[in-house]
């Protein structure tokens, strides 16, 4: 554990002292505590809440099995399932109930962008993030647990190199936990863009001159009218 | 006769205090839409008095998709991945009602090695389902060791889902003509293992918690349902067996290949909640005889009589179909005007929906900690009450 604080560690006759910054031990106490909320609405919460506090996949390995029903004793919340309308106000309230600082996890397809819902639903919320913000992404439908550790490993590190005590609400962007870590959804935006950019942007002009048939209407252009 | 349809404004407004000194003040408590006890988002609004209830109000759509409306968008290939999300721990066996009820619509005539297939595939999962169901009453009722013992033997059979279909919760896998992939060479053996394996497991369930002394304590006499309101509230599944209605529809209707084998219709007597119980455990049971059964005999042929892209007409007209699922009867209603590819109206009759309303005649009189028990042992999956 103190292996992982960043700091120095000085060695005396009676034993070591450590040092480092409160930024990092707290970063690091709340990132190995987290008490995640059980709110599933759908096919996720079983994967998610069940199946991964289960013996199997045994999410009290990495620090965060005290699933609450409470939201006032938790401070994560697993977004596992859709959202709809009716339920948008409700998760609204659940979040800000939670204890500050407090973090989310979006998992599956639904809570992501509304997965199969988001075409033809009248009712769906496409993406939980239209209502609260969320700290890191797990795609799939629904995720594998073992994806799910690894966007709660995602997250840990995000707290651990995130929050300041002197700048509280200033937080890293948001992760998709299934592509290497460290990339941001304004990466892949930015990048997005400039693709879509670089591809879009043709200069007719340029791309006309090159082409044969442009040659030969230049020369029928310049022909003398052979109607007699 | 007359029914007056009370609104839930008007249902939710406090009763006024007797003027008697002994008469108590009536007051509401919601259940959910946030609650551990709803395994999903379903709000129960209780009206108490002290601690005893006296009704229960369901409030169900927190997770209404519009999944009917949504069909009529689709064609019927494309309506199977949504009935995954329905009743997702019975995901094969809604495949399988919509793929039953585009065929007898289309008329496509399927071979016996996909309905054997189906069969087997349904067994695992109402398996899986009851083994989940189990771990969570255990759960409910304050047993953590049931939920972790569920757990490690329901995983078994997710990995063998995962490696014959590729998924592990919502399988998109029977489609209408065939299943979705052929089974690997080595799924009979490994099936055969389970069941070996299982057969000691369930014994130990029963002696690790049926016999609880506590567990017995809430389940017996709690929440009695008989058999003539459960019709009448239209339950299925194992809570209107338990209430001693032999309705199966693998034996009153078989379809699939359980016409060819050998099994028994778990039927409670009182129709208390450890009736429900034990419906469900003798079912675990029954399901493994089936699947002993047919395990060996899987006949060849191809697992898909229809081409992927083989366009499927639907001529004009309604049809119905109705499956088994692991809760009851899921009803498809398919209305198609013989023009477009996709039908005109789709209607699911879950079972969750009916079942539900079984908390609103079994609650009054008992305190809100029997509530927990009660819903636990009606084993609800929200997103099929909305769809």
């Amino acid at each position: 554990m103190v292996d992982n604080i960043p700091g120095i560690v000085e060695n005396f006759p009676g034993g070591s002292i450590l040092v480092t910054t409160i930024d990092s031990i707290i970063n690091a106490s709340r990132a190995n505590s987290l008490w995640p909320l059980g709110f599933g609405t759908k096919c996720c919460a079983i994967e998610m809440l069940m199946a991964t506090g289960a013996s199997h996949q045994d999410i009290s390995r990495f620090g965060a099995e005290v699933v609450r029903g409470s939201t006032r004793q938790a401070d994560l919340m697993i977004v596992a399932g859709a959202i709809v309308r009716k339920m948008a106000p409700r998760v609204r309230l659940l979040y800000e109930q939670m204890a500050e600082p407090r973090y989310v996890i979006a998992t599956g397809a639904c809570s992501i962008c509304g997965g199969p819902f988001q075409y033809n639903s009248y009712h769906i919320v496409h993406g939980v993030d239209e209502i609260i913000p969320v700290d890191v992404y797990v795609p799939g439908c629904p995720p594998r647990p073992e994806a799910f550790f690894w966007g709660l490993l995602a997250l840990q590190r995000l707290i651990k190199e995130g929050e300041s005590i002197r700048r509280p609400d200033i937080r890293r962007k948001p992760v998709m936990a299934s592509l290497p870590q460290g990339i941001t959804m304004d990466d892949i935006q930015g990048e997005m863009r400039r693709l879509l950019e670089e591809q879009n942007v043709v200069n007719v002009a340029e791309s006309a001159e090159n082409k044969i048939w442009t040659k030969r209407l230049k020369e029928w252009m310049r022909k003398p009218s052979s109607k007699p | 006769m007359t029914v007056r349809v009370r609104t839930l404004d008007e249902l939710l407004t406090p009763p006024a205090a007797g003027s008697s000194a002994l008469s108590t003040q009536e007051y509401f408590v919601n259940m959910g839409p946030q609650h551990p006890i709803a395994h999903g988002s379903l709000r129960l609004v209780l009206r108490l008095d002290g601690e005893t209830v006296k009704e229960v109000i369901p409030v169900p759509g927190f997770v209404h998709r519009g999944i009917e409306k949504m069909c009529e968008k689709l064609n019927p290939r494309q309506i199977i991945h949504l009935t995954d999300r329905l009743d997702y721990l019975s995901a094969v066996m809604n495949n399988w009602g919509v793929a039953k009820a585009v065929e007898k619509a289309a008329n496509i005539e399927t071979n016996g090695r996909i309905e054997t297939i189906r069969t087997l595939m349904s067994e695992l999962q109402r398996i899986q389902s009851h083994m989940l169901w189990w771990g969570v009453l255990g759960m409910d009722l304050g047993a953590y060791t049931a939920f972790l013992y569920a757990f490690r033997d329901r995983e078994i059979i997710s990995e063998l889902f995962e490696e014959t279909i590729g998924a592990r919760l919502t399988m998109n896998y029977v489609r209408p003509g065939g299943v979705m992939f052929d089974i690997l060479p080595d799924f009979q053996e490994k099936v055969k293992k389970l069941l070996k394996y299982l057969g000691p497991i369930i014994d130990e369930y029963d002696t690790l918690l049926s016999g609880n002394v506590i567990l017995q304590e809430r389940l017996r006499n709690v929440g009695v349902l008989d058999g003539k309101k459960a019709v009448a509230l239209g339950c299925t599944g194992p809570v209107l067996r338990a209430s001693g209605v032999p309705l199966d529809l693998r034996k009153l209707t078989p379809y699939g290949r359980y016409g060819d084998v050998e099994f028994n219709v778990a039927v409670g007597s009182k129709g208390d909640c450890w009736d429900r119980y034990y419906t469900r455990m003798e079912e675990i049971r029954q399901s493994m005889r089936i699947i002993e059964q047919l395990i060996d005999s899987i006949p060849e042929g191809p697992v898909n009589v229809l081409r992927a892209s083989a366009r499927i007409s639907i001529p004009e007209g309604t049809y119905y179909d109705q499956i088994e699922t692991a809760r009851g009867v899921l009803g498809v209603m398919l209305v198609s005007d013989g023009k477009s590819p996709s039908p005109y109206r789709v209607h699911f009759r879950s079972p969750n929906f009916n079942n539900l309303w079984a908390v609103t005649a079994l609650a009054p009189g008992w305190r809100i900690a029997d509530i927990i028990t009660i819903q636990s042992s009606l084993d609800l999956v929200i997103p099929d009450i909305d769809r």
